[in-house]
Parts: structure tokens; sequence; C-alpha cells
């Protein structure tokens, strides 16, 4: 379930390593993996800081580690900012991953659209609810929709995933730790498919997603319920986990 | 030869892997993995750990991996009397060339004489290695080795039968320094004054020395497997905390690394008739390319291709990456630009833009600010294109449909 993609990977490595080691290609030094993904850019570059106020933080106040990385940058090339990515209060990296994940056919203006339109909903729904609420409970009612969005994907997020292990001839389904990555990934991957295969024909993409994100800020809804029942899954398997060898 | 190595490593090119591991010939996947076994070898790093680095590869290009180390090879080919021979036909030949070009033959510098060369001999060949060239007998007749042994036949150095004479007896002197701190770090214990926070080598912004530029120094060729271990010796002696005793030696084997921002051209602020600053920069994105004239009016209004700047780019993404270097300075309002643009699409466009305005902007902003900009990833001309459609497949990367039969 988990992972199949790191599992190929991991497949075509030693794949790759084995053939070299028949050919007697495969050297004490060269490397075991030979890394298929690649990018434009030299590994020696980079990532750029497009932030504005980690540039204006004086001297004295850094650490030690930031002062070595910053005198790291100095003598290092930078990669390019990609388009999607701003100096403004309003750029969140979060939101421009779940943006990208919804996008269909390189389509991101519709992508972005939704998102907008999500996030005006709930603000509305929240501030509706602001304003019928008695004096006492006002100030437990989040309005900030960036907020409620963060706060919901939190909540959707697994805390402990599984793979499925091959031993004995049997595929076992073996808890296995996630990384902050990947649990950020399938709580995202989550909470879209939910939005695009249980609604009604009628209601649009924005009505359903601005639902499950404030159910999901309250912790109900589908999206919640299917991380409780992967943590159930994995305390079911717990039995299984001396498997797991990494 | 050095340009076009130096595109070849400035830039992952993987048409060349690609090739390679297509191939079935044993030559060329051999290749491929001595490529892969010489990324192996580290630059600095700050937390250098020589397992941890793979397929890192060099930026830092220099001459000598070019050259061959012809040294080492073998016994001497060129006397000591015969070079210097050579030393001085080329001096008084210096002299005639500056006589023959009417110049003063005390200031006739390398630059002039293969400027001379050329006109006097003007060469159509390709290979910049076939043209008469006129260099110091030091540049031309490779560093050689003398005589290891005397006239008895005895050998000088008492490590001449390992075969590696420099490099075993460097990595008996980097031993001998290590055990010498120690030595000193056991004396300050006795006496009560070891302290964990000593004073410390700098290693940021310098390199350990490339394989090839070790054995330029050792004049000798030594493998990958030894320049590796030398590597991990040298990192034993700097893990000591009182490695700075030893400061000057471990700085003989480290090069520094230039500063990245000093490689910004910056253009020198231009004055029109009314008395305003402008300044021009043009940028390119995939096939998109722009051109920006900034003007220091205090207006802040943007025209695309003579349309308003909202009209032209009626997505929110586009317009933010175009104020996106305004905004990072804080000079949002300030500037009137008048843009061009053509080709690729309006993302493409619109990143063409931003480096337009970025590289017009450094001619109004000091020298830390410019700095801060390369950092944010302003300054940096996006190198991802489209992807070629390979032959055997259908697109850069979907396969055909496979079929069993």
């Amino acid at each position: 379930m988990a992972s199949t993609r790191e599992l190929t990977q991991g497949l075509r490595t030693t794949l790759s390593k084995m053939a070299a080691s028949v050919t007697g290609l495969l050297k004490p030094w060269t490397p075991r993996v030979l890394l298929v993904r690649w990018s434009r850019y030299n590994p020696y570059y980079l990532e750029p800081e497009p932030r504005k106020e980690v540039y204006h933080i004086p001297e004295t106040e850094l650490t030690p580690e930031q002062k070595e990385e910053r005198e790291l940058k100095s003598v290092r090339p930078i990669k390019a900012a990609t388009n999607s990515v701003t100096s403004s209060v309003f750029n969140d990296p979060v939101l421009s991953k779940f943006v990208n994940m919804m996008m269909k056919d390189g389509d991101k203006i519709i992508a972005k659209g939704i998102i907008t339109q999500t996030l005006e909903n709930m603000k509305r729904k929240q501030v509706e609810k602001y304003h019928k609420a008695p004096e006492g409970k006002k100030a437990e009612i989040e309005c900030n929709p960036y907020a409620i969005f963060h706060q919901a994907l939190e909540n959707c997020k697994p805390v402990i995933g599984l793979a499925s292990i091959q031993k004995g001839g049997k595929f076992y389904q073996v808890p296995i730790p996630l990384t902050d990555n990947r649990r950020r990934f399938l709580a995202m991957k989550w909470m879209i498919t939910e939005c695009r295969d249980n609604k009604h024909r009628r209601t649009l993409m924005y009505e359903k997603l601005s639902q499950e994100l404030l159910a999901a800020f309250s912790k109900e809804g589908n999206v919640v319920k299917r991380k409780h029942e992967l943590h159930k899954m994995a305390e079911s398997n717990r039995a299984y986990a001396h498997y797991r060898w990494w | 030869m050095q340009t076009q190595t130096l595109s070849t490593y400035f830039l992952f090119s993987p048409e060349r892997r690609t090739a390679n591991m297509a191939a079935s010939g044993g030559r060329t996947v051999r290749y491929f993995l001595w490529k892969c076994g010489n990324c192996c070898s580290n630059f600095n790093t700050v937390s250098s750990n020589l397992t941890r680095q793979v397929l890192s590869r060099q930026l830092c290009v220099s001459a000598v991996l070019h050259r061959k180390n012809l040294a080492a090879a073998g016994p001497e080919k060129f006397s000591e009397e015969f070079i210097k021979k050579q030393v001085e036909e080329f001096n008084i030949g210096k002299r005639h060339l500056a006589n023959m070009m009417g110049e003063d033959p005390e200031t006739f510098t390398q630059g002039d004489i293969n400027r001379s060369i050329a006109y006097l001999f003007p060469s159509g060949l390709f290979d910049k290695k076939a043209k008469p060239l006129m260099k110091h007998p030091d540049e031309v007749f490779p560093k050689q080795r003398a005589v290891q042994w005397g006239a008895d036949g005895r050998p000088f150095h008492f490590l001449f039968y390992t075969g590696k004479q420099s490099y075993y007896s460097l990595m008996h002197d980097t031993f001998t320094k290590a055990l010498a701190v120690e030595n000193h770090q056991d004396r300050l214990r006795g006496k009560d004054l070891f302290t964990q926070d000593a004073k410390q080598i700098s290693l940021v912004g310098s390199r350990w020395l490339l394989k090839e530029e070790l054995e330029e120094l050792l004049v000798e060729t030594i493998s990958e497997h030894d320049y590796a271990r030398f590597i991990q010796l040298m990192e034993r002696l700097l893990s000591l905390p009182y490695c700075s005793v030893e400061e000057d030696f471990v700085q003989r084997y480290r090069r520094q690394l230039e500063i990245q921002s000093s490689k910004q051209q910056v253009q020198p602020l231009q004055y029109d008739q009314h008395g305003v600053a402008y300044s021009t920069g043009d940028g390119r994105r995939k096939t998109a390319t722009g051109t920006v004239l900034l003007r220091d009016s205090g207006s802040g209004s943007i025209s695309i291709n003579g349309t308003n700047y909202v009209h032209y780019f009626p997505v929110l993404q586009d317009r933010e990456q175009l104020m996106f270097p305004l905004h990072f300075m804080g000079v949002l309002g300030r500037f009137d630009m008048q843009c061009s643009v053509s080709g690729g699409g309006h993302s493409s466009q619109a990143g063409a833009l931003r480096l337009a305005i970025s590289r017009a902007m450094l001619s109004f902003l000091s020298e830390e600010q410019v700095e801060t900009m390369r950092q944010a990833g302003l300054l940096t001309p996006d190198p991802r294109i489209k992807e070629r459609k390979k032959p055997g497949q259908e697109g850069a990367r979907r396969k055909f449909t496979w079929k069993k039969r």
C-alpha cells in the first residue's frame, strides 16, 4: 500500500546493481544506488530562500549553524525560484502543494480557482456561525480559512502506515513509520479523492471541499475516519512489526 | 576545451548518460561508471562524510583536470640542460618578437605574445592544440621527476620501493601531525588547560584538493582509493579539538572557493535627459525572451508590449511573479517599467520578465542586497526546458504500450 514506489525504486536499483556485479563492473568504490530520477541542476546548487524575514535578522541574533549556513550559501550557486513561489505573505508552500495535487492536465488556473473559492466559502460559513453564536462562544470559532486548512490537514495526517512485505511466499501488511512528507501527501491525497468520489453529481468541488475541511477541522468526516481505520489496521497487525528491516 | 568541459559539468546533461545506459558495449558502460565513481570524490561540505556523498558532481574546474599527468608516466624525457636552453631561447625569442611588432621588450606579456603569433601565423585550423603557439617551456614541457637513485643505484627516499613514495610519505607526515596534536592535547590535559571549545579552523569557503590537483602536487599518479584514504586521514586530523595547531599544514591542501556574488555582472546606472535614472535588463525562460526598461520615476506603472500588465497577465500567479523582485526589495511603487516579451506561454513569459526585472534592478542596489537577491533565487536563469522525445518511446518518458506478443 504505502511506499510501493520506494520498493520498486529499490528493486530497480538492486536489479541494476546485480546486473553490474554480474558483468563485473561493480567495484567497491562505485555507488550502490544508481539514481534514475535526475534534475537539470547540478547537485552542487542549493535551494533558494524566498522569504524576506530571514534576511532581516541582524548578525548578532544568528545561531552558529545559521552563520555557517550563510557562509556556505555565499560560496555556492543557488537554484532559481520556481513559478509558484513569491516572497509575499500569501505564499503558502502547503497550499501550493495542495493546488498542484488538485491540478488535472496542467490546468493550474482552474485548480487555484477552486481553492480560492473553497477558502472564501469556508470563511463565509465560519463568519455566519460566528454571528449566530452566543457571546461566550464567539472567541472559540476560528474564522481564518488558512488556519482551518492547516489544522484540518494536521488532523487528517496518519501517524503510522502500512507496507506490503513478502515473507515466506505470503504478503503481510506491516506497520511502518512514515516520513513527514509522506504523511502530508497521504492527508492531501485522501482529501482530494474523498471530494472527487463521494459527492453528489450536482455539488461543486469547492462546496464539497469546504464541507470536508470544516469536518476535518472538528475531527469528524470521512477523511479522519479513514485515518483512524488505518491506525486500527496498523494496531491489529502489530505482531508483524518485526518483519520490517529498516 | 576548457569551456566545453565547463558546460558539461555545469548542467547535468542526461542525453549522454541515457546513451551510455542504452549502449550494450562494455566500454561505454565502464565510462559511465567511471563518471559515477568520479562523482564520488568529495568537495567541501559542512558535514563531510565520505560514505554519504553519492554522486556529488564537481563544479570547480581547474586546468589540471585536462592535462594528463605525463610527469608520473616514466623516467626523465628531457634533461635539465635541455630545459634551461629552451628557457633562454624563449626569452631571446620573446624580445625579438617584441622588436618585430614594434613593442617594448621589457613589458611584453604572454597575451601580447599570443596576439602577435596569431597575427604573424594566421591559422585556419579548428583544433586549438594544432595552432602555432609560443609559451614558456615550463608550460609546454611537463614537470618531471629527477632520477630517484644515486650513482651506486641506492634510492634516496626510504619509501622508494613502495612505488608511491610521495603519497606514502605524505600520509606518514599527516599521521605524525595528528599524533603531535594528540600529544599537545595530553600535555594540556596534564596541566588542566584542556577546553572543548578551542579555536577551530574555518573550513567554509574552501574545498579539499581534487585528486588531479593532488597528483600534480605529488608528481605521481594515485588511485581513487588512495585519494579517499588521504581525505579520510585529513578529516580525522580535523576532528581533533586542537587541530588549529596544524592549520598551515591543512590549508596547504585546501583551495579557496570564490564568492558567488562577485560573479554577477552589474551594469552602471544610466540617466536620461530629464535626470531620471534608468536601466535595462533581459531574461529568458524556456523559449520566452523578455526585456525591461526600469525607470526610477516613482509611479509604479507597468506596461507590457504596449498594454497594461493587468490586461496582459489575467492570471494572478504571473502578476505575483512580476512583483516578486520588487516586493522582495521593498520598492513596490518606485519603478516605472516598460516591458516587451515574446515566445513561450504565459508562465514562461512571466518568468522571463521576472529575471529581466531582477537584472535591471541590480544597478540600483548595494552589494549585500545583490547577494540577498541571489540567495532568494531571483538571479539564476531557470535551466529547465522541455525534455526531448527519445526514439523507441512515445514521449520523453512515456513508453509505448507493452504487448506481450
